[in-house]
């Protein structure tokens, strides 16, 4: 049961007031001689008032006494035991002032805690910060190493993108003396083809007149032929004249017979009879001579006929040929033809070609500006890697800074004593 | 003035009397005579009548082509046969004193009257009636009766 100091008083008060009241009323009934009586009732009132007051005293001196042990202790920043006051029947405001201490020693406790850990972790986190400032630095230094070798490839660069350049724009004049090459390749091969044109007309102009003379050589044949045909009709005709001169020579012959048996009567029919076979003998001579001439005509006909031939077949192989030279220009032609499409192809490519290096000579101006620009900017990078490494140098100082604060508060906490010492 | 007809057996030129002859006919068709000799080729029909025909140029021994040849027919007085010769030349008249002595020798021996020059050319005069003879005694030794 809480009893406050004040009440506590009260009834010590009035336990000793009532001891004496309480004596005042004993005393007699012991036997004890009257003067005495006073004297032992004061007495024994005394002695209770001092049991009294003694057990309070020490009760009340011993809880403060703890008390200003726990508040030492807190000054001198032992947090590790809390205050303990001896167990009372009666607690008063010395326990309430304990538990107000405890509650003291734990919110400090929890503070310096907090702080320590906080300590601790702004320590490690300077630590990390420091490493990191390093890294960054090292970093920072190899983005310098990386930069100014991108500016030595810069220059690189610039002078092949100049070699190029120079390059491109020979290219261009080659390409153009191509596409000149081209166009005059295109004329001759139009000029070729017209060449070629005409000679096939030629060729088949020829062909043509060929084959006229052909059927004309063919007819003549077939006249030839028919004209043999009636010559030998005609030997025919000079057979029969033939065998009736033979036959006619016979009968003169035996006229002649008859008129030599007739004698002397028969010497005019004999002269008859000569005369008769002297012109039998002439027809025969001349249809012998009509024979000579028609198989020499026979001859010479078959000799026209087989030059013919052979004329013919000469005109034949001139046709092929004429053909075959023919095909030839056709061909040249094709091909001329297929040598202008190609050479327009080629002058229209060549144009392109052109354009494209005039395309590329803009381009690799550009290049050119984009190059020396990257080393403006590499430069800039450069500076800013240099102000990056000096703010980094910055850092790594601020973290260390960082690093004796959190020391120094650490420092600061040690002397708190949270948990109770080993040993 | 005697006349003699010139005519051919192979290359050798003869001659034969024109009073002996009856006619000259083209080479007909001959019909074949069977069991004849060789010198026989066949017989023709000669008007009406059947003649056998006497190669001559065999008989005498001047080998030639009888084919298209002439056929030269005997007068009939003298005698019904026909002599195949190979071609007929002309008649001519006969000038007796060209005439030279004939040659006793070879195959002409006993059918040759006499042999005459003309235009450089060696003729032979057959005597009719001795060939018909030297033919006979041809048969009659060869054992044929077949003469005329």
């Amino acid at each position: 049961m809480r009893v406050e100091i004040t009440y506590k008083f009260v009834a010590g008060f009035i336990i000793v007031v009532g001891s004496v009241v309480f004596l005042n009323l004993l005393v007699p009934s012991l036997g004890i001689p009257e003067e005495m009586q006073q004297l032992v009732a004061v007495a024994c009132a005394i002695l209770v008032g001092l049991v009294l007051g003694w057990f309070f005293s020490r009760a009340f001196t011993a809880n403060i006494r703890h008390l200003r042990e726990a508040a030492e202790r807190l000054s001198h920043g032992d947090l590790s035991e809390p205050v303990r006051l001896a167990r009372s029947s009666f607690p008063d405001e010395t326990a309430d002032l304990a538990a107000s201490l405890n509650l003291v020693v734990e919110s400090l406790r929890e503070l310096v805690g907090t702080i320590r850990a906080s300590a601790v972790r702004a320590a490690e986190s300077a630590h990390g910060l420091s490493a990191t400032s390093e890294e960054m630095t090292a970093s920072s230094q190899e983005v310098a190493n990386t930069v100014e070798q991108i500016s030595r490839g810069a220059e690189t660069q610039a002078e092949m993108v100049e070699k190029s350049s120079r390059l491109i724009r020979e290219m261009a004049v080659s390409i153009d003396l191509i596409a000149a090459s081209a166009k005059k390749l295109s004329a001759s091969a139009s000029d070729t083809a017209r060449t070629a044109q005409r000679g096939g007309e030629i060729a088949r102009n020829s062909m043509a007149k060929m084959k006229q003379v052909l059927g004309d050589v063919e007819r003549n044949g077939e006249q030839i032929v028919s004209f043999g045909t009636q010559v030998q009709k005609i030997g025919k005709i000079v057979e029969v004249i033939t065998g009736i001169a033979q036959k006619t020579n016979l009968l003169a012959l035996n006229a002649t017979i008859e008129a030599a048996r007739a004698g002397e009567y028969g010497r005019g029919f004999a002269v008859v009879a000569e005369e008769i076979r002297k012109l039998a003998d002439s027809s025969s001579d001349s249809a012998g001579e009509i024979s000579r001439l028609i198989e020499s005509i026979r001859e010479e006909s078959q000799k026209v006929q087989s030059s013919m031939q052979a004329s013919i077949r000469e005109m034949d192989s001139e046709r092929a040929a004429l053909d075959t030279t023919s095909s030839a220009f056709e061909e040249i032609i094709q091909t001329a033809v297929a040598t202008q499409t190609k050479a327009t192809s080629i002058a229209e490519l060549s144009q392109n070609q052109a354009e494209g290096a005039t395309g590329m000579v803009a381009a690799i101006d550009e290049i050119s500006r984009v190059v020396s620009d990257n080393a403006a900017a590499t430069q800039e990078v450069s500076a800013a890697t240099e102000e990056q490494s000096a703010s980094m140098e910055e850092m790594a100082r601020s973290a260390q800074d960082l690093s004796a604060l959190a020391e120094q508060l650490l420092e600061a906490v040690r002397r708190f004593q949270l948990a109770p010492e080993k040993g | 003035m005697e006349q003699v007809l010139i005519f051919r057996l192979g290359e050798e030129l003869c001659a034969l009397d024109v009073a002996h002859i009856q006619e000259v006919i083209e080479s007909p068709h001959y019909h074949y005579i069977p069991l004849a000799p060789a010198v026989f080729p066949g017989a023709i029909n000669f008007h009406g009548s059947i003649l056998p025909v006497l190669d001559l140029g065999a008989c005498l021994g001047f080998a030639g082509d009888q084919q298209n040849g002439r056929i030269i027919v005997l007068a009939a007085s003298l005698c019904r046969l026909a002599l195949a010769v190979t071609a007929i030349q002309r008649i001519v008249p006969l000038d007796a004193d060209a005439l030279l002595s004939s040659r006793e020798d070879g195959r002409l021996a006993g059918c040759s009257r006499a042999v005459f020059s003309l235009d450089g050319e060696m003729i032979n005069l057959l005597d009719a009636a001795q060939l018909l003879a030297s033919l006979e005694m041809t048969e009659m030794g060869s054992g044929g009766d077949h003469g005329a």
